[in-house]
């Protein structure tokens, strides 16, 4: 009875008007227990995956063509090299259609192959004019020899038999050599063609791999300023003086409160690759100060310094933990610092909190993060739930395509 | 109700797949119906010797009737005929030859069907491709149940065989691909026939962890299952894996179940288990991460099922129309064309075990929507029925006369093979509704 209700856009008898904890509590605002939507939880859509994987293969590889694709692509290149205007037009054709087909042996002349012997002089369909010139062949010879001319007449049979056989010979070699040439340019345009895309390939991995390069060497850069300018202002704190310790940590203090984060990180198993970024408004509370300790244990380790980072930063979120280097927000690393250096190396206000602490042991973003422009500002606040998310509804991978299978 | 299984070889020892395939039929419809199986005493199908005596014995408590092979196979003699039907144009006479030199070449048998004709009120006959299926479909075309278990490969497209499928009463399809190519080969969508497949035994529950201690498998693996033979893909397959564990260095096992016919490479990630009982097997399955199936020619690949029914993804070749078609149709396994596919695949469902379990959920959904045993026992059974109540409306074309026999006409097989149309099939809407239901 419920259920059809349902069917009809009715609420069900029992929830009409009801005031209580059961319609204020927290089920109302939830989804239904998992268990009650199996089919949902088990959608897969295998031809979009194989297409996200062929995409991302894809991607990978830069230009990913078929065997075919590229055979096509070989012809159209084949006939813009022989370009007609300097080519003859039909040769490529007459190459095509040789190296296509069989070979067929020329249709024989029957006015060059004719015989000629002794008789072929007297030969007549006329039996009666054939017996007169045999009865007069003996006055024949009395005037000249015919013989010379029989025998002239019967080499030169010979000779046009030779000849014909010679040039369908020469026929026949020049077609196979025709399909063989063609065979062979047509694989050389194709391996040509291969060739060049592969080249083209490995230029974009070039490319990528100088920008990766080119972007390390600023990261250096900018993480080489940003100690050059925090060492003179730290090292009149370095006395364990009270100001000091009373002190909040500053933007021009990173490098010590990243040294605090690693003292803390020491009983992190994957502490020393965690980038953190800060999050307004993503934690009601101090949340975890540092990742692979508890609260008190990082005050404990860090000691006052990483005391005073703890209560200046408590928005710092280890979320992006969860993606290794290459990721976005690699170019506000890269930027972070040198906007920080320009700031006077006064304490910050609590309030007043950096926009990033820098870890010298982040891994390096990939390319795409540092051309991104998306990843140039803070992200929002529910950025990290923005992951693209696959069929089944699970947060898909963060790699970048060259991880694991990379060469 | 009486049903003759006729198969080439019978026996609780063998695993090959279309004779399997005729234990799990007879064994399942013995409830339904007086099953008696008609096979011959052979036991290898290269040679077809004569190993189990002739005469009637009881095999898991189904009657089987054993008739003597004539002759061993030459195959020098099936190389040169199958090279005569297969590539050159021949006539309907040299493809019955060939039929008669492939073996299992049963007179007695055939005799025997003669009788079965009147005796039974179906005669079940397995695999196109023997004599004891063409001449028992011949013999008796009104009972004549054939469960083709054809594949993509030349021997489909020989002459002899559409008139088959157009005479018998009903097919037994094993997927809709197979059906596809059957209809394409022969049109002969008026016979009855229904995609059926085959159901497995599988346990309960399987131990992977005892599997994982009595094998030494310490590290996740894939799992192949099978003869481990070139024509099944496998050195391919060899090729593919090593290449991506050496590049991606994950580690990650390839094992092996099955007797070897290639030689396996020695390669630190692949391990060859040999032949393993069924118990063992399933164990294996069920500490995989996912079972690979690198095979182009399969008519429906009951590992892959069991797979499935053990909740695993199935890894596939993209070149098998059949195992594709079963992959979209489940949602329970992904397929590849080339190594790169192959690498760009593992990593997606190793680094993704939600999506990995979803597929095993999928699958094991779809095994049981279509290949659990209730379902397999009803498509049969109501097959019967409507044979039954229903009277044959078509007839067996008759063979040609003597001279027309030798008249070579036929085109070579493997051009018609050649121009069937390819690629995996759509379940049709009446059968997914079936599903369904189910």
């Amino acid at each position: 009875m419920a259920d059809q209700n349902h069917q009809h856009g009715r609420r069900p008898h029992f929830h009409r008007g009801r005031r209580g904890p059961d319609r204020r509590g927290n089920d109302r605002r939830h989804a239904p227990p998992q268990q009650e939507q199996p089919p949902a939880r088990d959608h897969v859509d295998v031809e979009q995956i194989m297409r996200e994987i062929r995409s991302r293969i894809s991607q990978r590889h830069g230009i990913d063509l078929t065997t075919q694709q590229i055979q096509e692509l070989a012809a159209r290149r084949l006939e813009a090299i022989l370009d007609p205007r300097t080519v003859k037009p039909s040769l490529l054709e007459q190459l095509r259609r040789s190296a296509g087909n069989p070979i067929e042996p020329r249709p024989e002349d029957p006015s060059l192959s004719y015989t000629f012997e002794a008789t072929t002089l007297y030969e007549t369909p006329h039996g009666f004019l054939r017996f007169m010139r045999r009865l007069l062949h003996p006055i024949l010879k009395l005037f000249f020899n015919p013989n010379p001319l029989i025998q002239a007449l019967n080499t030169q049979t010979r000779i046009n038999q030779a000849l014909l056989a010679r040039d369908a010979e020469r026929e026949r070699r020049q077609t196979e050599w025709n399909a063989l040439h063609y065979d062979i340019l047509q694989r050389l345009v194709t391996e040509i063609s291969r060739t060049s895309l592969e080249a083209q390939g490995l230029s974009m991995r070039v490319e990528s791999l100088a920008a990766k390069v080119d972007f390390n060497e600023r990261r250096v850069r900018g993480m080489e300023n940003t100690l050059h300018q925090s060492r003179p202002a730290s090292r009149p704190v370095e006395p364990a003086s009270a100001p000091a310790l009373a002190a909040p940590v500053t933007r021009e203090g990173a490098p010590s409160e990243a040294t605090a984060g690693d003292t803390g990180r020491e009983g992190s198993s994957e502490g020393g690759r965690r980038r953190r970024r800060r999050r307004r408004g993503r934690r009601p509370q101090l949340g975890t100060p540092l990742e692979g300790a508890t609260p008190a244990q990082g005050i404990d380790q860090a000691g006052p310094l990483a005391m005073g980072e703890v209560d200046t930063e408590p928005e710092l979120d280890d979320e992006d933990d969860e993606m290794p280097g290459g990721e976005p927000g690699g170019e506000a690393l890269l930027d972070g610092p040198a906007s920080e250096s320009d700031e006077p190396p006064a304490p910050t206000p609590p309030e007043v909190e950096p926009d990033y602490t820098l870890d010298p042991f982040a891994a390096t973003p990939s390319v795409d993060a540092v051309h991104s422009p998306s990843t140039t500002s803070d992200p929002p606040a529910g950025a990290s739930s923005e992951q693209p998310q696959d069929a089944t509804g699970s947060p898909q991978s963060t790699e970048t395509p060259d991880s694991g299978t990379s060469s | 109700m009486k049903i003759a299984i006729v198969v080439q070889r019978y026996g609780a020892d063998i695993n090959g797949g279309a004779e399997l395939h005729a234990r799990y039929i007879a064994e399942h419809l013995a409830a339904h119906g007086d099953v008696r199986v008609l096979t011959t005493c052979a036991r290898d199908y290269i040679t077809w010797r004569n190993e189990w005596p002739a005469g009637e014995e009881i095999v898991n408590g189904i009657a089987v009737e054993r008739f003597p092979v004539a002759r061993e196979r030459d195959l020098i003699d099936f190389r040169e005929r199958s090279a005569i039907a297969f590539n050159h144009r021949h006539s309907v006479e040299d493809e019955l030859r060939w039929l008669e030199s492939q073996g299992p070449y049963s007179p007695a048998l055939v005799a025997r069907l003669r009788e079965a004709a009147n005796e039974f009120d179906f005669l079940v006959l397995f695999s196109i491709r023997y004599d004891h299926s063409y001449r028992g479909a011949r013999i008796a075309p009104n009972k004549a149940v054939l469960v083709p278990t054809a594949e993509r490969e030349a021997s489909l497209g020989m002459a002899v065989f559409p008139p088959v499928f157009r005479g018998v009463r009903a097919i037994m399809y094993n997927s809709f691909e197979e059906q596809s190519l059957i209809h394409a080969v022969s049109a002969n969508e008026h016979v009855p026939g229904a995609v059926v497949g085959i159901g497995s035994e599988i346990p309960d529950t399987v131990h992977a962890e005892r599997a994982r201690h009595a094998f030494g498998l310490h590290n996740p693996f894939l799992v192949y299952v099978g003869r481990i033979d070139t024509n099944k893909g496998c050195a391919d397959l060899f090729r593919d894996f090593v290449e991506y564990v050496d590049r991606s260095g994950r580690v990650l096992d390839l094992v092996l179940i099955g007797s070897a016919v290639l030689p396996i490479p020695s390669h630190p990630r692949i391990r060859h288990l040999g032949f393993l009982n069924d118990a063992d097997k399933f164990d294996v399955i069920g500490a995989a991460e996912l079972l690979v199936m690198p095979s182009p020619y399969e008519s429906l690949s009951m590992v892959a099922l069991e797979a499935w029914a053990l909740e695993k993804p199935v890894l596939a070749s993209g070149r098998c129309d059949v195992l594709v078609g079963q992959c979209l149709r489940s949602n329970g396994g992904l397929y590849y064309m080339n190594a790169g596919e192959f690498g760009a695949i593992l990593d997606r469902l190793l680094s993704d075990p939600h999506m990995s379990a979803a597929l095993g959920r999928c699958g094991k959904e779809y095994y049981q929507q279509n290949y659990s045993w209730p379902v397999i026992e009803g498509k049969y059974l109501s097959m019967f029925e409507r044979l039954r109540k229903e009277p044959p409306t078509h007839a067996m074309e008759t063979l040609p006369g003597w001279w027309a026999r030798r008249r070579r006409n036929a085109p070579p097989a493997e051009a018609v093979v050649a121009g069937l149309p390819a690629g995996p099939a759509a379940m049709p809407q009446a059968a997914r509704k079936q599903a369904a239901l189910t």
